[in-house]
């Protein structure tokens, strides 16, 4: 065999393995379009009706709406190690909104995260989650968003780092995390676990902040609930490793996913609110059953011994404590800003703030949280009733926050120091 | 204990306790009674005064972490007879029906014109929602927020610091 012979095959080989690669790449990241629909179908009240439920347990307003006057119309940043990626409009606006959607459209979107144009959409958009839906869920949810106000509002550009802005990407990553396989109820456990198990799989999406992520941005499953991070917050684990320094019952589990609020418990803050203002209106029988499936994680929790059992007002720091002047800063502020609410010794009401030894935010593992409440404080929803803590971020310089977090960490909760305290609250200010 | 403050320019002494809230020090001990007592929970913003350049509600503000930083009350904007830009602004639109907020809508707006000369009309919105009004006179606030930044915009003097 000659050398040219030789060097032909080799050719023909490369070129051969070269395309079939390029059929593979193609078949994992494009889609074909839908066609447009051109006429609406008419939906039962009934079925509206219950798609609204079924909104309400997805929190699809927690990124999908961020006027209330303007519900659904999309605009809302989520920031990831990838990029900024913008929630769209899913009112039905034919033209910048999803008017123009099939229920064919809207299935393929919610269960393989593909636009109606074909474009694969970020998975931010949690389709892995409602790939597991009932077809029958899905269908009350197109009933209902095709039946909201159309609102003209284009989606915004999305802000990705290199080379993250190229969608097609996505298709590699579906490969990996997209499994198409629909949700299978545990026969060992009551139909009211496996209701909730599917509400917070399917539909709730609990583990895409509550479970951490890979490098790959993808479930790292392995790590099933033990904790995660949403908007800069720390999220917390819900299984053996949950930071709650009390035990969480079911019965306040039910009441925190419903209101915000439970004794004994920080109220609900950063994004978990949202959760909370959606979960309100969900069917109360669909969240008790999810409190029941959260709770079984819950409760693999080893009870601890932790200050949250002893009220009272917070100790100023020790003689000897090696720390002390940081220490001695921190009591100062958390004497005289916050211990006039948290410590006062009133009776818990409504009004009354928590004592600070059972704030989850000070037995987390890193201190994101604890600062966006101190700085930002909580308001609740506009025209709802909930708990209230101003901000401090204004009245407090970096020096006294870095003390306050310190103090609260000791001598509040008995844990060890957060390494990077000083660099978070730097950060936090950027 | 004893704390220094620097307000509106000038270096006071106040001997009180170090969990008084700044709002009392600014009234009671040195008779700037500017800034109203609201809520007292840092809700309504009727307090409002800065601190080092940004708009705090003094109810909720210890004087013990006050430390060297700036406090700016609405005396420090201008007088009666010699009204601030702002101040002028919020007269010329009449902002006030019953007056009680205003010193706190006057100083978060300050605030904002201090970052901002011309703000938009969504980041004038934006940044006066924490401080409340309940006689009903947001819409001159605004206008008098806008009439103050269109003239700091034509370059004329902030009102003294």
């Amino acid at each position: 065999m000659t050398g040219i012979g030789r060097r032909r095959r080799f050719w023909r080989w490369l070129l051969l393995g070269a395309a079939l690669l390029g059929i593979a790449a193609v078949a994992v990241m494009w889609r074909p379009a839908l066609a447009p629909a051109t006429v609406m179908p008419r939906f039962e009240p009934g079925l509206v009706e219950r798609g609204a439920r079924v909104a309400a347990l997805g929190s699809c307003a927690a990124c999908h709406t961020v006027d209330p006057a303007r519900p659904f119309a999309g605009g809302f940043p989520i920031e990831t190690p990838f990029g900024t990626v913008y929630s769209t409009n899913i009112t039905p606006d034919a033209r910048t909104g999803i008017g123009g959607w099939s229920e064919e459209a809207f299935t393929r979107a919610m269960r393989n995260g593909v636009s109606r144009d074909g474009h694969l959409l970020y998975p931010a958009f949690p389709y892995n989650h409602y790939a597991r839906l009932g077809q029958d869920d899905v269908r009350a949810l197109y009933a209902y968003f095709m039946s909201r106000p159309p609102l003209a509002a284009a989606a915004r550009a999305n802000d990705m780092t290199f080379p993250f802005g190229f969608r097609p990407l996505v298709g590699f990553w579906n490969l990996l995390y997209l499994d198409g396989a629909p949700f299978r109820p545990d026969p060992k456990q009551s139909a009211q676990w496996n209701r909730g198990a599917y509400v917070a799989d399917a539909l709730a999406h609990c583990s895409a902040c509550h479970t951490p992520r890979t490098a790959l941005g993808g479930p790292d499953d392995k790590r099933f609930f033990d904790g995660g991070e949403a908007e800069d917050w720390y999220v917390p684990a819900l299984n053996a490793k949950s930071p709650s320094p009390l035990p969480w019952t079911r019965e306040h589990l039910a009441a925190y996913l419903r209101t915000g609020i439970a004794p004994g418990h920080a109220a609900a803050g950063g994004p978990m609110q949202g959760v909370a203002e959606n979960l309100r209106l969900a069917d109360p029988a669909d969240v008790e059953a999810l409190a029941t499936y959260i709770h079984s994680y819950l409760v693999q929790a080893p009870a601890r011994a932790t200050p949250a059992t002893r009220p009272g007002s917070l100790p100023a720091p020790k003689a000897d404590d090696p720390d002390l002047d940081r220490m001695r800063l921190g009591h100062q502020v958390y004497a005289n800003a916050c211990a006039r609410c948290h410590d006062a010794g009133r009776a818990e009401s409504s009004g009354t703030a928590l004592p600070l030894q059972q704030a989850v935010a000070l037995y987390d593992p890193d201190p994101r949280s604890l600062l966006h409440l101190v700085r930002e404080g909580i308001a609740p929803p506009d025209g709802e009733p909930a708990r209230w803590m101003p901000g401090f971020g204004a009245i407090l310089t970096d020096e006294q926050t870095v003390a306050l977090a310190a103090y609260l960490r000791r001598y509040g909760a008995a844990q060890a120091d957060w390494p990077d305290l000083a660099d978070r609250v730097r950060k936090g200010k950027q | 204990m004893s704390f220094e403050l620097q307000v509106n320019g000038k270096r006071h002494t106040v001997d009180t306790d170090p969990d008084t809230p700044l709002l009392y020090v600014l009234r009671n001990e040195l008779a700037l009674n500017g800034a109203k007592f609201g809520c007292g929970l840092g809700q309504c913003g009727a307090c409002t005064v800065m601190l080092d350049g940004a708009p705090v509600m003094s109810c909720i503000v210890p004087v013990s972490v006050v430390g060297a930083r700036p406090v700016r009350t609405v005396e420090g904007l201008g007088t009666a007879a010699q009204p601030g830009v702002l101040q002028q602004a919020f007269i010329d639109e009449q902002a006030a029906q019953c007056g009680y907020c205003i010193a706190g809508m006057i100083m978060r707006a300050q605030a904002l014109l201090d970052q901002h000369p011309a703000p938009t009309d969504e980041q004038i919105r934006r940044h006066m929602m924490p401080n409340l009004c309940r006689c009903g006179t947001h819409m001159r606030i605004l206008r008098a927020v806008r009439r103050a930044a269109g003239r700091l915009g034509k370059g004329q003097a902030k009102g003294p610091a």
